[in-house]
């Protein structure tokens, strides 16, 4: 680790001593728990180039699952890693049979995964209490600590972004990691090898869920409130449009994209439905003329200012 | 019973409209669009502006929507499509998924989140058939359907400019360099798909309200079928969209009304599992 990436994790952590207010903080609670989904989502689509609409179907997995074992008594810490072990099932289950479609078919199959996920959750009333979802879950604790205040919240989760974060690295310079961009760059290729290409997507697709299930049941416990809606289509194309705002295939494109889309709609609430408007304007205007990203132009401006 | 397979086979007829527009910009471009669906609701509501607000006759009002929307597929091509040329698909994927968020958003603001209805433009007493009961609007949409299938089929094959079309889904830059095109032909398709969804949104605008959030589910169930019915084979999208309407009323009064969307989703995830190809397979871009 570099030392100014030290300097950035230390001013993040002073960061609710700055915001003061408790609104602000929750927005920034809320853009860490993004950058974890968008983390997870970084190993499946930006390594192994894998389109995956699903990422929010798997925190809505994680949030229920966890939100289910901590109100039926279970600790919260347990009850969170119930919810990664189910979420990888699931992403297995999704995996095994789709991941050897090409492009839009896979996108079409990892939609319709979210779109059951949604319904399930909206239509199992007996279990996830429907459209009004589950309430009063208990808050994120771990033995005797229990999250009590925003800026509590802030600096557990950023303990568990920096963890992911590391893991994210050392994932990506592994064998591992080669073997997914491989994958991704050529696949007949990386076959040919000896890669065993479906297994690779399928630890990439495993990854990405299980990143997922930790933000979603961290999110269950940080606002205590799930509801089926917050796990839609849309938040899947949110999370996608983070990942390729920042820049597909870099860690710190996908904490740039998550933090730049989590706080502009709460700073530009003024705008109603003109800001979703502008959203996807932005969207398409990021794809056209930034393909890289916010990191792949900055790069590219490095370099451009470098050479001359 | 009948009255099931009647109203299963009109959602069924729109769905298999919105998969025909797909597979049209599909079998030229290359590109699944996601906003298919979102072109429907623009169309619906554009019949409603022509139609409710300014008073036209219906025949009048259709005609303009449909030309409208013929005109907004060639700039959404121009948009979303041509700029994109060599993209990782994914990209491709969201900036269409981006344009439907815009087309949503934009109608939420100039028509409001109310729902609207268009009324029906043929009058007349509903058949009773068999014990069940098809209104003329069911007729109408069923039978505007076959007629475009039937025309789309004629027009791909027969005309030279479907065989333009096909060329380039084959192989764009063998198009390109034969001294096709390749702009205009895709620009066509595109002004096509978008007239086949708009086309969808008059015809169901007065079966059920048209509101802005119409698109979402409806343009995946049209994903469902062009699936199903194997991505680029129109009969196939026709059969497809037709028997998705038909299992989504029978399982939505048997099985159960609230997973009736579940049941197609499911049968997708199962069709690209076993057959990704589709019952019946890809066909118009594959021979010439």
């Amino acid at each position: 680790m570099r030392p100014w990436m030290l300097i950035g994790w230390a001013l993040a952590a002073c960061l609710p001593l700055l915001l003061g207010s408790g609104y602000a903080v929750q927005v920034a609670d809320l853009a860490l728990l993004n950058a974890l989904a968008v983390l997870g989502l970084n190993f499946v689509t930006g390594y192994a180039g894998q389109v995956n609409f699903g990422q929010a179907g798997f925190a809505g997995i994680g949030a229920y699952v966890t939100a289910l074992g901590a109100l039926a008594g279970l600790p919260f810490w347990l009850a969170l890693l119930a919810a990664l072990v189910v979420a990888a099932g699931a992403s297995l289950a999704l995996g095994l049979p789709t991941l050897r479609l090409r492009s839009f078919y896979l996108a079409m199959a990892t939609i319709g995964f979210g779109e059951i996920v949604h319904l399930v959750l909206l239509h199992w009333e007996s279990v996830t209490g429907g459209s009004s979802g589950l309430r009063q879950i208990p808050p994120i604790g771990i033995g005797r600590f229990v999250v009590g205040t925003d800026a509590q919240a802030w600096w557990v989760l950023l303990a568990v972004l920096a963890l992911a974060v590391l893991v994210a690295g050392r994932v990506r310079r592994s064998w591992l990691g080669r073997a997914m961009i491989a994958t991704a760059d050529a696949e007949i290729a990386a076959s040919l090898t000896g890669l065993d290409t479906l297994r690779v997507k399928l630890v990439a697709l495993m990854l990405a869920a299980v990143y997922a299930a930790l933000s979603g049941g961290l999110y269950a416990g940080y606002v205590r409130y799930v509801s089926p809606d917050q796990f839609g289509n849309q938040q899947a194309v949110l999370l996608f449009s983070m990942l390729v705002l920042g820049g597909t295939g870099s860690i710190g494109g996908c904490l740039i994209g998550a933090a730049v889309l989590t706080v502009l709609p709460e700073a530009l609430r003024f705008l109603h439905a003109w800001y979703m408007v502008l959203y996807g304007a932005g969207v398409v205007a990021i794809v056209l003329f930034m393909p890289d990203g916010v990191v792949g132009a900055a790069r590219r401006l490095g370099r451009r200012l470098g050479v001359g | 019973m009948p009255q099931l397979v009647v109203s299963g086979l009109t959602l069924g007829a729109v769905y298999a409209l919105v998969a025909l527009g797909l597979l049209l910009i599909f079998s030229a471009a290359r590109v699944v669009n996601f906003a298919q669906g979102q072109l429907l609701m623009i169309g619906a509501y554009l019949a409603i502006a022509a139609q409710v607000r300014h008073g036209l006759p219906a025949w009048a009002a259709y005609g303009l929507t449909l030309a409208a929307m013929a005109l907004l597929g060639v700039v959404f091509m121009l948009v979303a499509w041509r700029p994109l040329r060599g993209r990782p698909t994914h990209l491709v994927i969201l900036t269409t998924i981006a344009m439907g968020i815009i087309l949503e958003n934009l109608a939420l603001i100039v028509w409001g989140p109310l729902p609207v209805s268009l009324p029906a433009p043929l009058v007349g007493r509903p058949w009773r058939v068999a014990g069940g009961v098809i209104t003329m609007q069911q007729m109408f949409v069923m039978g505007t359907t076959m007629l475009a299938l039937v025309a789309l089929s004629l027009f791909m094959t027969r005309s030279r400019f479907g065989v333009l079309m096909r060329a380039t889904a084959q192989d764009l830059d063998m198009a390109r360099l034969v001294g096709i095109r390749v702009d205009r032909t895709i620009a066509a398709a595109f002004a096509i798909g978008s007239g086949l969804a708009g086309l969808a949104g008059l015809l169901v605008a007065p079966l059920y309200l048209a509101e802005p959030t119409m698109g979402g589910s409806l343009g995946l169930k049209g994903f469902v079928v062009a699936v199903v019915g194997g991505f680029g084979n129109l009969p196939g999208a026709v059969v497809g969209g037709l028997g998705l309407g038909l299992i989504e009323a029978f399982a939505a009064r048997y099985v159960s009304a609230e997973y009736r969307d579940a049941v197609a989703f499911i049968i997708m995830i199962a069709m690209l599992c076993v057959r990704p190809r589709g019952l019946f397979g890809e066909t118009v871009g594959e021979r010439v």
